[in-house]
């Protein structure tokens, strides 16, 4: 009888220290790709973090005085406005049409959506297609993993991306510059102004540095402008 | 003596150039922009942008719109009133229940011209109804851009602080292809209402401040918050049935 038992209080421990490896296992795995296994979110090429891209900024070029207009500027094409439906970035696997409003908080900053697998359109700005840049804001990720724009820094210039909108038109973009830009030095005019002589667009999204606490030190921002109407 | 003074003088006028370059007001206040869209009432189906950028009393107006009556002069103006609302008038501003809102109906919500946003020439409120010198909307589209507007340090600062408004005048409610009527403007009975009337409106207002906190680091290269937590409650687990392990061997040593 105490053989059995002796037996079965073998096979306990047995049990229990096998499990105890495997959750070890798995713990130190985890905590390893946790530190070093995954390597975050692409980073815009040739960009360094946190500071060198935005040193490259030239002036707004709306601020700088003007001869008085005598004859209709030289705009780009134009659109009448209609929001946006759908997103599509080909080149990093982008398609979406979890559309949500963004707009300016009591704070003065910019809300973000709700959850890592929805699009912002900022409600402030221009439609895509309408004269001026049209913003469009997504995670990098949220706690659970990977959001809309994980590979929104290995966009290259010269991609696509299509925006569909309201009216039923789709419109392609083409893309002019990527860079990251650290938080506390965003570039609001670049961003929400621009030349403000043609259709533009905005895609942004965390990026750089991931701090002690929690927070993405930059903003990948991607600069496009309208070249041409896939449907009308 | 002269010489430090001197040198004194340069570090001074660094300093303030670095703080000037540095200030988070030059960066975000320096320009402001507008939807303009439908006035409520006006039978327009047309949209537009406005940018303007703000340079101590100077300004510079970017403008595009489309879905105007065609061929048409359109007057536009910027508007601020200190005692109005700073937004576009809805269709209650419409005071004698017409359906159709006036310039003046609008008010209220706009207050009165502060820049007139001619092509040519004057840009002041004086200019406000100079229609030879607005922009005609050739096929209903409008692009206007001029710079080295002057204004008031006050309608400088209203602009600045998301006070003023961008309206685009002249409507067609007989859809007739031009401006007609009985109906006499209320701000020159020698034109008809739907010269003068509202048709575009935008309130012009400065873009979000800073950059966008779009990550929570899920994913993030280095340090994952979700995946460290996931595996200290693996090691955790470990060291739990770990010790309930050594606590069993004992016994069975026994």
């Amino acid at each position: 009888m105490t053989g059995s038992t002796s037996t079965g209080g073998r096979r306990g421990t047995l049990v229990a220290a096998a499990t105890s490896v495997v959750l070890a296992v798995v713990g130190v795995g985890t905590v390893t790709l946790g530190v070093r296994g995954s390597e975050g979110p692409p980073a815009p090429t040739g960009s360094t973090p946190s500071s060198s891209t935005a040193t490259s900024m030239p002036a707004p070029a709306a601020l700088a005085p003007t001869a008085s207009a005598n004859t209709a500027p030289r705009f780009g094409r134009f659109l009448p406005a209609s929001r946006p439906t759908v997103l599509d970035i080909p080149s990093i696997g982008v398609h979406s049409s979890a559309f949500v409003d963004l707009d300016v908080t009591p704070d003065g900053t910019m809300s973000v959506p709700a959850t890592a697998d929805q699009v912002g359109f900022y409600v402030g700005g221009p439609t895509p297609g309408q004269l001026g840049p049209a913003v469009i804001a997504a995670h990098v990720d949220s706690i659970q993993g990977p959001g809309v724009f994980y590979r929104l820094g290995a966009v290259e210039v010269g991609a696509s991306v299509r925006v569909s909108r309201a009216d039923g038109s789709v419109l392609r973009f083409v893309v002019d510059k990527v860079a990251l830009y650290p938080k506390d030095r965003f570039p609001t005019e670049q961003v929400y102004r621009g030349t403000f002589d043609r259709a533009e667009i905005r895609l942004v999204t965390c990026g750089g540095t991931f701090d002690k606490v929690r927070h993405y030190l930059d903003n990948v921002v991607v600069f496009g402008h309208l070249l041409g109407i896939a449907k009308p | 003596m002269r010489k430090q003074s001197t040198f004194v003088g340069a570090a001074f006028g660094a300093v303030t150039l670095l703080a000037l370059g540095a200030g988070p007001a030059l960066a975000s206040g320096s320009s402001v922009n507008a939807n303009l869209m439908p006035i409520p009432g006006s039978g327009v189906r047309g949209s537009g942008t406005a940018m303007v950028a703000v340079s101590g009393t100077t300004i510079t107006v970017t403008m595009a719109a489309t879905g105007l009556l065609p061929n048409q002069p359109h007057a536009a103006h910027i508007h601020f009133g200190a005692d109005a609302r700073h937004e576009c008038p809805v269709i209650g501003d419409d005071t004698n229940k017409d359906g159709h809102l006036t310039t003046s109906e609008g008010a209220p919500a706009y207050g009165p011209v502060v820049v007139s946003l001619t092509k040519t020439g004057d840009t002041s409120p004086a200019s406000t109804l100079a229609i030879d010198r607005f922009d005609t909307a050739q096929g209903g589209t409008l692009s206007y851009e001029r710079g080295s507007i002057k204004v008031s340090p006050a309608v400088a600062t209203a602009i600045t602080a998301g006070k003023a408004v961008v309206v685009i005048h002249g409507v067609d409610y007989n859809k007739d292809g031009k401006y007609s009527g009985s109906v006499k403007s209320d701000l020159n009975p020698a034109l008809p209402t739907e010269a003068t009337d509202p048709a575009l409106c935008g309130a012009l207002l400065a873009a979000p401040v800073g950059g966008m906190a779009t990550g929570d680091g899920g994913a993030a290269g280095g340090v994952s918050p979700g995946l460290l937590a996931l595996g200290g409650a693996a090691l955790a687990a470990a060291a739990g049935t770990g010790v309930i392990a050594s606590r069993r061997s004992r016994i069975a040593v026994r």
